[in-house]
C-alpha cells in the first residue's frame, strides 16, 4: 500500500516528475489551447470564441444530464474538466461562428454517445471530439466547409450566423476555402505551380493558417514540457506525415503538395498535440504510441493526397482508435527478467 | 564508481531521511515485557519449546524451527515466560538482562557446516523486510554457483535510515559479516550497492575498506532513485545481470544481503549472540525524538514510540494520525500500537495527517501511461489495473502480474489516485488461493488413484493365491478353449505390464527433476504418484505371471497363430 502520492508531496526533488491529478491535467490542456484559440480569433474573428464557449457549455450540460440519468455524482465528475476539454477541442475544429444547433448536435455525439454511453471518462474507445466532428462532417457538409477567409474580429452577420437565422443563400457569400480545400479542388489538369501562380486564396489566408498552426505548436510544446503528454505520439505522427508527404511530393511535385504545406495548414499540428494525444483512446505502451501516432500521420497524408476529403485528422484518429486494442495487445513491453520470445509468441 | 547500467522507470519521492539520520544510534530502554510472535520470518511458524513459568535468559531458544523454511525464536530479555499461545510467547523481564551465549566461532577456521548450524541456531533471517532464513539462503550454493555477494545498502525507500546508521556505526563489522557469508557460499567478490544520499555511511565504509579484506570488496555508489534497493533492480544496476522472471538472484550467481543481516551474522558467529534485537528507525512528525534505536525483539511499538516522545492522537496538528510499519511506499499502517517489534520491523513512521495525508478519492483511469513510464519492471500497470478489476486471469498472466514487485511507484504517480498496487496484491492473493485449491484437488485425486491401485494390487494377489490353490488341488491342464482365450489375455496383460513399467519410470524421472529444480517444492504429491505407478506395476506383474502359468509355455503365441 502506497501511502505517499506524488500530487500530495511538496518536498520531492524538483527533478522528480510531479504528476498533477487528472483534473489539473485537463486544466493544463485547456490552458495550452489558449494561444491557438487567441490566434484563430485574431484571424478568423470572434466566431471562433463563440464556438468554443457554446461547445464547452453544451459539453458540461450534456455531461451533467447523462450523469444525472446514470445516477453518478455530479460534482466530482464535472470537476475533472474532461467534458470542458472535449468542448474546447470540438469548438476550435468547427468553422468559425457555426450555428448553435450544429455545435449542439456535435456535442451530443461527442459527450452522450461517444463518451458517456461507453461508460464515461476513461472508458471511451473513440476520441469524443472527433466522433462529434466526423458526424457533423458527413451529416452537414455544407456547414462544415463554410470556412470564412481571414477577417476582422466582429464580422458582419456574426450573430445571425450563430443563431442559425442566416438564409442559406447568404451563407455561400460568407464562405471561403481553406488552403487544403482549395488545393484539393484545384482539378487534375492544373499543375501545382500554375495553381499557386493563380493566387487562389484571398490575401493572407495562407499566412493566417501558418500562424494558427504555429500557435498550436507552441501550446503543444507547453504540454510536452509540462509532461502532460508524452512526446511519442506527436513526434511519430508529424514524422510519418513528413516522411509520407515527402515521398508523395518527390514522386510528383506537380500534383502533390509540399511536406511543409501539409504540416502548416489544416489540423496537422493541432491534431498531433491535442487530438491524437487523448490518452483514453490512444495506445498505451510507448511502442504502441509510436505506431499509433505514425499510423495517424500516414492516414492523414494518404487521405489528403488520394482520398476524398481535404483534411483527414478526424478520420485518421478514429481509424487508429479502432486499431488500439490490437496495438495494445501486440506492443506489450518485455518485463525485465522475462525471456526474449520470438515475435510470433509474444502476447 | 558510478554505475553504467540501469533498470527502467523509477521515481524520486521526497526522501525525508533527515528526520531520523541526524542523531547517533542508541539503545532503546530495556522493556519490562516482550511479546515474541512465533512467525517473524517467511515459511512455517516456530514451535514453542518452553512453558509458562520457565525462567529464560537473553538468547535462550523459546521456539524451535518447524519444517524446512523456518527459524528459531529466542528470548530477548531475561525473566519468566508469562504466556505461551498458538501465535506468540510473552516474557516478563526481571530487569537483570542475563545472557545465554553460544561459544564463539572463529569463522576463518570453522567448517561450513558449523557456520550453517550456527546461523540456523541463532535464528538469523533477512532483516531488510522479507525475513527469509539466512541459513537456507546460504545453502543455495548446493544448487547454484555463487560468484558475487551484493550488500544491499541502497535503502531507497523514504524515511528509513536503519541501514545508513548501521553502516555509520558498524561498517567494519558489516564487512566482516559479509566475509563470513561470502566464504560460506564461495563468492569471489563482494559489491556494496549504496545510494548517494548516504555520504556518512559511504565515508565510514571507505574508512573500513582501507583495512584490507580477504575477499575483494567493491563499493559502488548509485544515484538515488526509488526502487534501486529492489533486489533485481540493484543487481541490474551493479552487475548488469537480469534475474529471470520468477527466479532468484542465485539463478545469475548472486546473493543479496542487507547490512543489518550481515551484522547479525557476525554477532552470531563471533560472539555467539543470537538474533534478539535489531535496529529500528523511529521517525515521523508525530514523535519528538526521532532516530534509530537498538530494539529488543518483542518490544511494544507503543512503548517504543512513547520513549521517542509520541504526540498522542488528538486535535493537535502535530498529533499522530497513523503509524506505518516499513516505508511509506511499501509498508502498511498498523491497526493497533499494541503490537511487538519483530525481526521484520525496520522502520516505524508516526505520521501526522499533514505529512502523509489520506489519498484523495480515486477517479477513472485515463490511460495516461505515467505508471508505465515509472515501472521498474517495464510492466503495463494500467492494463494490469483493468484486468485485475475485471478478474481476467488469463490477461493478468499475459501481462506478467507475477513479475510485479509491488514497489508502489505506479500508485505514487497515478494522476487518478488509483491504488494500483492494492489491486495487484488482491489479484495475486486471489490467484494464489485458486492455485492452492487446484493443487489440493489434484492431490486428493492422486491419493484416490493410489488407493485404487493398492486395492487392485491386493485383489490381484488374492486372485493369484486362489488360482495357485486351485491349481494345486486340481493338478489338471487347462482345456484348449481356455488356452486360446488365455492367449489374447496374455497379450493384453503384456501391454499393460509394459505401460505400467513406463509410467513408473516417468514418475521417477518427474520426481527427480522437480527435486533438483526446486528443492523448496513439497514433493509428497509426486511421491504419491510414483507409489501409485508402482502399485499398478505390481498388479500388472502378478496378473501377467499368473496368466503365463495358466497358458501352455509358448514364448510368442501371437506370431505362430494362423
Amino acid at each position: 500500500m502506497s501511502m505517499m502520492h506524488a500530487s500530495q508531496v511538496n518536498d520531492a526533488k524538483p527533478t522528480g516528475a510531479n504528476v498533477p491529478p487528472t483534473a489539473s491535467l485537463m486544466r493544463w490542456v485547456i490552458i495550452a489551447t489558449l494561444p491557438g484559440i487567441a490566434t484563430m480569433s485574431y484571424f478568423f474573428g470572434l466566431g471562433v470564441l463563440s464556438n468554443v464557449v457554446l461547445a464547452a457549455a453544451f459539453g458540461l450540460a450534456f455531461e451533467a444530464a447523462v450523469l444525472r440519468l446514470r445516477r453518478r455524482p455530479l460534482h466530482t465528475t464535472l470537476n475533472d474538466s474532461s467534458a470542458l476539454v472535449t468542448g474546447v477541442l470540438l469548438g476550435v475544429s468547427l468553422p468559425p461562428a457555426s450555428p448553435w444547433w450544429l455545435i449542439g448536435v456535435g456535442m451530443i455525439a461527442a459527450i452522450v454517445v461517444a463518451k458517456q454511453l461507453y461508460g464515461g471518462l476513461g472508458q471511451n474507445p473513440f476520441n469524443p471530439a472527433m466522433v462529434g466532428y466526423a458526424l457533423l462532417l458527413v451529416s452537414f457538409p455544407t456547414y462544415m466547409t463554410l470556412w470564412a477567409p481571414p477577417q476582422g474580429l466582429l464580422p458582419s452577420g456574426l450573430w445571425a450566423q450563430i443563431a442559425g437565422t442566416l438564409p442559406t443563400a447568404q451563407l455561400d457569400s460568407l464562405s471561403g476555402a481553406t488552403p487544403l480545400d482549395a488545393f484539393k479542388h484545384k482539378g487534375e489538369a492544373v499543375m501545382a505551380s500554375e495553381f499557386w501562380a493563380m493566387n487562389p486564396l484571398p490575401d493572407g489566408t495562407l499566412s493566417a493558417w501558418r500562424w494558427v498552426a504555429l500557435a498550436w505548436l507552441a501550446g503543444g510544446l507547453l504540454l510536452v514540457f509540462k509532461r502532460i503528454i508524452s512526446w511519442h505520439i506527436p513526434v511519430a505522427m508529424l514524422g510519418s506525415m513528413l516522411l509520407l508527404a515527402t515521398l508523395f511530393y518527390l514522386s510528383d511535385p506537380s500534383h502533390f503538395a509540399s511536406p511543409l504545406f501539409h504540416l502548416l495548414t489544416g489540423a496537422a499540428l493541432f491534431g498531433a498535440f491535442f487530438i491524437a494525444t487523448d490518452p483514453v483512446s490512444a495506445a498505451s505502451s510507448r511502442r504502441g504510441k509510436l505506431i499509433y501516432g505514425a499510423g495517424i500521420g500516414a492516414l492523414v497524408i494518404i487521405i489528403r493526397s488520394v482520398g476524398g476529403y481535404p483534411d483527414a485528422v478526424a478520420f485518421a484518429v478514429l481509424l487508429m482508435n479502432l486499431g488500439v486494442p490490437l496495438l495494445d495487445m501486440y506492443s506489450v513491453p518485455r518485463p525485465t527478467g522475462q525471456p526474449k520470445t520470438p515475435p510470433g509468441e509474444q502476447p | 564508481m558510478p554505475s553504467a547500467f540501469d533498470f527502467p522507470g523509477g521515481v524520486h519521492p521526497p526522501e525525508r531521511k533527515q528526520r531520523s539520520n541526524q542523531v547517533a544510534l542508541i539503545d532503546a530502554a530495556l522493556p519490562s515485557r516482550v511479546t515474541l510472535p512465533l512467525q517473524q520470518h517467511s515459511g512455517q511458524p516456530a514451535t514453542p519449546c518452553v512453558s509458562q513459568g520457565d525462567g529464560v535468559k537473553v538468547g535462550s531458544v523459546i521456539a524451535k524451527r518447524e519444517g524446512m523454511i523456518s527459524s528459531n525464536v529466542h528470548a530477548s530479555i531475561s525473566g519468566v515466560v508469562a504466556e505461551v499461545s498458538a501465535t506468540h510467547i510473552s516474557i516478563d523481564g526481571d530487569g537483570r538482562d542475563e545472557w545465554f551465549r553460544l561459544p564463539p566461532l572463529a569463522w576463518q577456521q570453522a567448517e561450513p557446516q558449523a557456520l550453517l548450524a550456527r546461523l540456523n541456531e541463532s535464528g538469523i533471517v533477512g532483516l531488510g523486510g522479507a525475513g527469509f532464513p539466512t541459513h537456507i539462503k546460504a545453502r543455495v550454493v548446493e544448487q547454484h554457483a555463487i560468484h558475487t555477494l551484493v550488500i544491499n545498502a541502497a535503502e531507497c525507500e523514504p524515511y528509513i535510515t536503519a541501514d545508513d546508521l548501521t553502516l555509520r556505526h558498524y561498517s567494519n563489522e558489516v564487512l566482516e559479516g559479509a566475509q563470513i557469508i561470502a566464504r560460506l557460499c564461495g563468492a569471489a567478490q563482494i559489491i556494496i550497492g549504496i545510494e548517494d544520499n548516504k555520504p556518512d555511511a559511504i565515508a565510514a565504509l571507505k574508512q573500513a575498506l582501507s583495512n584490507g579484506q580477504p575477499i575483494a570488496v567493491e563499493l559502488t555508489v548509485i544515484p538515488t532513485r526509488y526502487p534501486s534497493g529492489g533486489e533485481h533492480q540493484l543487481i541490474k544496476k551493479l552487475l548488469d545481470l537480469n534475474v529471470p522472471s520468477g527466479g532468484l538472484p542465485a539463478d545469475v550467481g548472486v546473493l543479496c544481503h542487507n547490512p543489518g543481516t550481515l551484522l547479525a551474522v557476525l554477532h552470531a558467529v563471533r560472539d555467539g549472540q543470537p538474533l534478539v534485537s535489531r535496529v529500528v528507525t523511529l521517525t515521523g512528525e508525530a514523535i519528538a525524538q526521532p532516530g534509530n534505536r537498538w530494539v529488543r525483539l518483542g518490544t511494544s511499538v507503543k512503548e517504543l514510540l512513547e520513549q521517542a516522545g509520541l504526540n498522542h492522537p488528538g486535535l493537535n496538528p502535530a498529533a499522530l494520525n497513523q503509524v506505518i510499519q516499513g516505508g511509506p511506499m511499501m509498508g502498511s499502517p498498523l491497526r493497533t500500537l499494541d503490537t511487538p517489534v519483530t525481526k521484520l520491523t525496520n522502520c516505524l513512521i508516526a505520521a501526522t495527517i499533514a505529512e502523509l495525508p489520506p489519498g484523495p478519492p480515486e477517479s477513472p483511469c485515463i490511460r495516461c501511461g505515467e505508471c508505465e513510464s515509472v515501472c521498474p519492471v517495464a510492466l503495463l500497470p494500467q492494463q494490469l489495473h483493468w484486468y485485475a478489476r475485471a478478474q481476467d486471469d488469463a490477461q493478468l498472466e499475459r501481462y506478467h502480474l507475477s513479475d510485479c514487485i509491488e514497489c508502489g511507484a505506479c500508485s505514487y504517480v497515478c494522476p487518478s489516485h488509483i491504488a494500483l498496487v492494492d489491486d495487484y496484491r488482491d489479484a495475486k492473493h486471489r490467484l494464489r488461493q485458486q492455485h492452492i485449491e487446484t493443487t489440493k484437488a489434484e492431490h486428493a485425486k492422486h491419493r484416490f488413484e493410489f488407493r485404487q491401485a493398492r486395492i487392485a494390487r491386493e485383489e490381484a494377489e488374492k486372485q493369484a493365491r486362489k488360482e495357485a490353490r486351485q491349481a494345486q488341488s486340481r493338478r489338471t491342464p487347462s482345456s484348449s478353449a481356455s488356452a486360446s482365450s488365455g492367449e489374447t489375455d496374455l497379450r493384453g496383460l503384456r501391454i499393460a505390464h509394459a505401460a505400467a513399467k513406463a509410467s513408473v519410470r516417468k514418475a521417477e524421472k518427474n520426481l527427480a527433476r522437480v527435486a533438483q529444480q526446486d528443492p523448496k517444492q513439497p514433493l509428497d504429491d509426486l511421491e504419491t504418484q510414483l507409489a501409485t505407478a508402482k502399485e499398478n506395476l505390481n498388479a500388472a506383474e502378478l496378473q501377467l505371471t499368473q496368466a503365463q502359468q495358466q497358458s501352455p509355455p509358448n514364448p510368442a503365441p501371437s506370431k505362430e497363430s494362423p
